[in-house]
């Protein structure tokens, strides 16, 4: 009944051609937010002078304030400091030859590095303190020990957290449209308006959408179940 | 890009955008109360493993969390009209807020029977025997005794859903309804001070997700203050 099955299967062709970007935009942020996340988590952990407050402000304006709002502070405000920066070195115009994805991809790492830094936060906590004793004991280094002892350990405890994060930045990637980006949902968009196929065109991206999901979910088990093979501890 | 960055902008804005805090605290709380309402009808069938309807609750539930919000909120606002014209309904009158707290609303849903369910399941199955040993029938221990403590429980991941939906409550411009991130946009492009508007903006989210999680905690610790065991059970946000 007055659901066009063809143009949804159309349109959800149509849509799969915009996947690469919003894998791109999942991935990347969440990739380079792991990064940020270990090291705003090693800063607040360790107590560092300082930066541990900005550290602390960060991950609690980030997670206080939409996604939206990193979008656009990044988006409007950091051409204005890098234009500002460069004027002290007489460069002009630099911020306008930057390509726009960038400052998507620097926002949505902004976002996803709060979020991971008390991921991480937590599954170092989850680490045995007795695991870097020992690992000093054997006469490693700091780095050694977290490198190779503590960072393994916490990122399998914290598995089930970064598969809730990458979902979300999947479906925070959505949010790129507003900025003209066309992944997925900017293309959802486009096929829609060309045929006012509303109603097919976003049930075929929500199938897709709902799909990915489901596979990062199954993904995500798969690998805790591979590694957790060898903890057999009396802990749950 | 713009105009250059004057702080003062970032004050005016501040009041400016206060005046449609109100409706985005509608948002907030409209779409809060009913995803209640909807988690808990959700939540029944599959707390009583009622046959054919828990497979569609599942369904539901793992729909509304698999696709991103903004999709959900497309999807309802354009797509339901849409599909109503076809059946001979029309729903051009129906305001955009509507469809916005529908959407919320069923979306708000799925989390929400995800943390009933979670926490009847970590009420001790003591209690409702005890209910039941009493003479209670299955009704009155479920709503007098596994409900108020389940509640309880799941009061943190409650909190962070209404935290979660004051953030979402800023994609309600997509649809054109006018909150305080519509009028945020519409100040930046009336005086080109866009990243003022923004500060401003962000501003005030912050400080209301900030009030928020404080009042929620100082609501958990009064709800389990019979059970010091629960309480303080580290931070959310």
């Amino acid at each position: 009944m007055s659901f066009d099955l063809g143009f949804a299967f159309h349109a959800l062709l149509l849509i799969a051609s915009a996947l690469p970007t919003t894998f791109m935009l999942t991935f990347v942020s969440t990739g380079c937010g792991l990064l940020i996340g270990i090291v705003v988590a090693l800063v607040r952990l360790n107590n560092v002078r300082v930066v541990r407050h900005l550290a602390a402000f960060y991950v609690s304006f980030i997670r206080g304030t939409p996604v939206l709002m990193h979008l656009f502070l990044v988006y409007f405000g950091l051409p204005v400091l890098i234009d500002e920066v460069c004027s002290w070195f007489g460069a002009a115009g630099v911020s306008v030859r930057i390509p726009l994805v960038w400052f998507v991809l620097t926002a949505f790492s902004l976002t996803a590095g709060a979020y991971l830094s008390e991921v991480v936060r937590s599954g170092i906590a989850a680490v045995d303190r007795g695991q870097l004793e020992a690992a000093y004991a054997v006469g490693m280094t700091t780095s050694q020990a977290y490198r190779r002892i503590v960072l393994p350990q916490a990122l399998a405890a914290s598995l089930p957290n970064l598969a809730n994060i990458v979902v979300g930045m999947l479906h925070g990637s959505t949010l790129a449209f507003t900025l003209t980006v066309v992944e997925i949902f900017g293309k959802t968009q486009l096929v829609a308006a060309q045929g006012w196929n509303y109603l097919e065109s976003f049930a075929a991206a929500a199938l897709l959408y709902w799909g990915l999901t489901v596979l990062i979910e199954n993904i995500a088990a798969g690998l805790e179940r591979r590694i957790n093979r060898f903890a057999k501890g009396g802990v749950a | 890009m713009g105009r250059r960055f004057d702080a003062a902008y970032v004050l005016e804005f501040l009041w400016r955008l206060l005046e449609y805090f109100q409706i985005t605290m509608y948002i907030v709380a409209a779409s809060f109360l009913l995803g209640m309402l909807v988690g808990f009808l959700v939540a029944l069938p599959r707390l009583y493993r009622i046959p054919v309807l828990d497979r569609c609750s599942a369904v539901y539930v793992s729909f509304f969390r698999g696709t991103p919000i903004l999709i959900q909120l497309f999807l309802i606002y354009f797509g339901l009209p849409e599909w109503a014209g076809r059946v001979g309904l029309n729903l051009d009158r129906v305001p955009a807020l509507a469809f916005v707290i529908l959407t919320y609303a069923l979306n708000t849903g799925a989390f929400v029977s995800e943390a009933i369910r979670a926490g009847v399941g970590s009420v001790d199955r003591g209690q409702v025997e005890a209910a039941y040993s009493v003479g209670m029938s299955s009704y009155q221990a479920f709503t007098r005794i596994v409900l108020p403590q389940a509640l309880a429980v799941s009061l943190p991941v409650l909190a962070n859903l209404v935290i979660g939906g004051l953030k979402d409550s800023s994609l309600a411009f997509t649809v054109g309804v006018m909150e305080m991130t519509g009028r945020a946009r519409t100040l930046g492009v009336a005086t080109q001070h866009f990243i003022e508007a923004y500060i401003a903006l962000s501003v005030i989210y912050y400080v209301v997700s900030l009030v928020l999680e404080h009042g929620f905690r100082l609501l958990e610790k009064r709800m389990l203050r019979y059970e010091p065991h629960l309480a303080g059970r580290g931070k959310r946000g």
